[in-house]
């Protein structure tokens, strides 16, 4: 079990990391629905063009991106094989079986190739320029409208702030819980499968117990401290529009208008 | 006085779904078996949402967990509505199996087979097919080998986790 970075927020200091969170999420969001738009060489270039300089605007190095990627290259890799030997149309190249390598397979490809690449690197940038609580605070903000539909949003964003604060403390205790486990002759990458899954019980077991400890303390602190549901509440952190997200929103539109004026038809 | 028992209750209830997304968050970080069928630990968090709070919260529970890890670890393969969707069913499923329910091992093959086909199977080939304009039927062969080894292994692991975190609930 390798240490786990929680939070791949790295410091820096450009335009986007002094947008707001709210902006640079929803800007991450929208460029996933963006991305549909382009259909042919030209509009893949463009949007292409504009994240490459979103990812330059950060001032970070590139292997930051790079190991955004690294994880997944054999995944990105395979998913353009797959569908270079699976699409048909076109001129047709080379063909055995059900296998075939058509032109536009192999277009078909580097665009999958070039989209897989660019939905990675823009949500690199987004966790690399935002502390994971600001993330956190912007998505309970996208949250807030589905209060009109009755979702007790407060609740959620009370379940969201909780686990967020505790990934890190329940992350030390297994790590703790395996290694006191070990230390009394337990083996969790050893055996057979079902002696591999018995090993998991008596890791869970604890950290479940601790888990419902915690709760009832912390349920109890909160209450001490006056905590009465989420209701007439005032905030402490606050999320601040600035100018650069108008910045961004002319970027997109400046981007969504060029897609909408050179994709095909 | 009577209102303030019930929001202790609930806010313990809160807390404790908290925590539960934090340890499906933090189990999800682990693997276990071969190298070549690596098993990720994330299905029993959802489990866990399933069976301690039922399938709405559980897909609250899902849902937010989903957030918390986008939050933290960036989600791979970038931000989209429809993998929080996944992980809003996959709890929900076992929540419907599981919650104040007996411990049956037909319970745990149909939920994991369920859990499998709608979810693994289903919404994510789509979510990809969505996202990465992907061919559906490339996209399901190379999902196929990892869906149809796994779920076996997941069954066996679900049947010891409820085993034992069943008999934490009745000593509490």
């Amino acid at each position: 079990m390798s240490k786990i970075l929680i939070g791949r927020y790295i410091p820096g200091d450009s335009i986007i990391y002094k947008m707001d969170p709210r902006g640079k999420l929803l800007a991450c969001i929208a460029f996933i629905f963006i991305i549909f738009l382009a259909n042919n060489w030209i509009t893949y270039a463009i949007i292409t063009l504009f994240s490459l300089f979103a990812v330059f605007e950060t001032k970070l190095k590139p292997k930051v991106f790079w190991d955004g990627i690294k994880p997944l290259i054999w995944l990105i890799l395979f998913t353009s094989l797959l569908q270079l030997l699976f699409t048909t149309g076109g001129h047709i190249y080379w063909k055995w079986l059900i296998f075939t390598i058509s032109s536009f397979g192999i277009i078909n490809a580097i665009y999958i190739f070039i989209r897989f690449t660019l939905i990675i690197l823009i949500s690199t940038v987004l966790t690399v320029t935002t502390m994971p609580l600001e993330i956190a605070d912007a998505m309970e903000w996208i949250l807030t409208p589905l209060k009109y539909l009755k979702v007790p949003v407060d609740k959620i964003a009370l379940v969201m702030s909780i686990a967020l604060r505790f990934v890190p403390t329940l992350f030390d205790e297994t790590v703790k819980i395996m290694n006191a486990q070990r230390s009394r002759g337990a083996d969790f990458n050893d055996g057979g499968l079902i002696k591999r899954a018995k090993a998991i019980a008596p890791l869970l077991v604890p950290l479940f117990i601790s888990s419902l400890q915690t709760a009832v303390d912390l349920a109890t602190a909160m209450e001490s401290r006056g905590y009465r549901g989420s209701e007439g509440r005032t905030k402490f952190r606050v999320l601040k529009w600035s100018k650069y997200d108008l910045y961004c929103l002319g970027y997109f539109i400046l981007l969504v208008g060029l897609l909408l004026i050179f994709r095909a038809k | 006085m009577k209102t303030k028992g019930l929001i202790r209750v609930e806010l313990r209830d809160l807390i404790l779904l908290g925590i539960v997304v934090a340890m499906k968050v933090v189990l999800s970080q682990f693997s276990f078996g071969p190298a070549m069928v690596k098993v990720g630990l994330g299905f029993i968090g959802d489990i866990l949402l399933g069976y301690l709070f039922g399938p709405i919260w559980g897909a609250v529970g899902g849902g937010v967990s989903d957030l918390v890890a986008s939050a933290l670890f960036g989600q791979q393969g970038g931000f989209f509505i429809g993998f929080t969707l996944s992980a809003i069913v996959g709890p929900f499923i076992y929540g419907l199996f599981f919650y104040q329910k007996p411990i049956k091992v037909w319970r745990i093959i149909v939920a994991t087979l369920l859990v499998t086909l709608i979810v693994n199977v289903g919404m994510n080939t789509m979510w990809v097919h969505i996202l990465y304009g992907l061919d559906i039927k490339a996209a399901l062969i190379q999902r196929a080998p990892k869906e149809i080894i796994v779920p076996w292994l997941q069954m066996i692991v679900s049947y010891f986790v409820l085993q034992s975190v069943s008999r934490v609930k009745i000593k509490k």
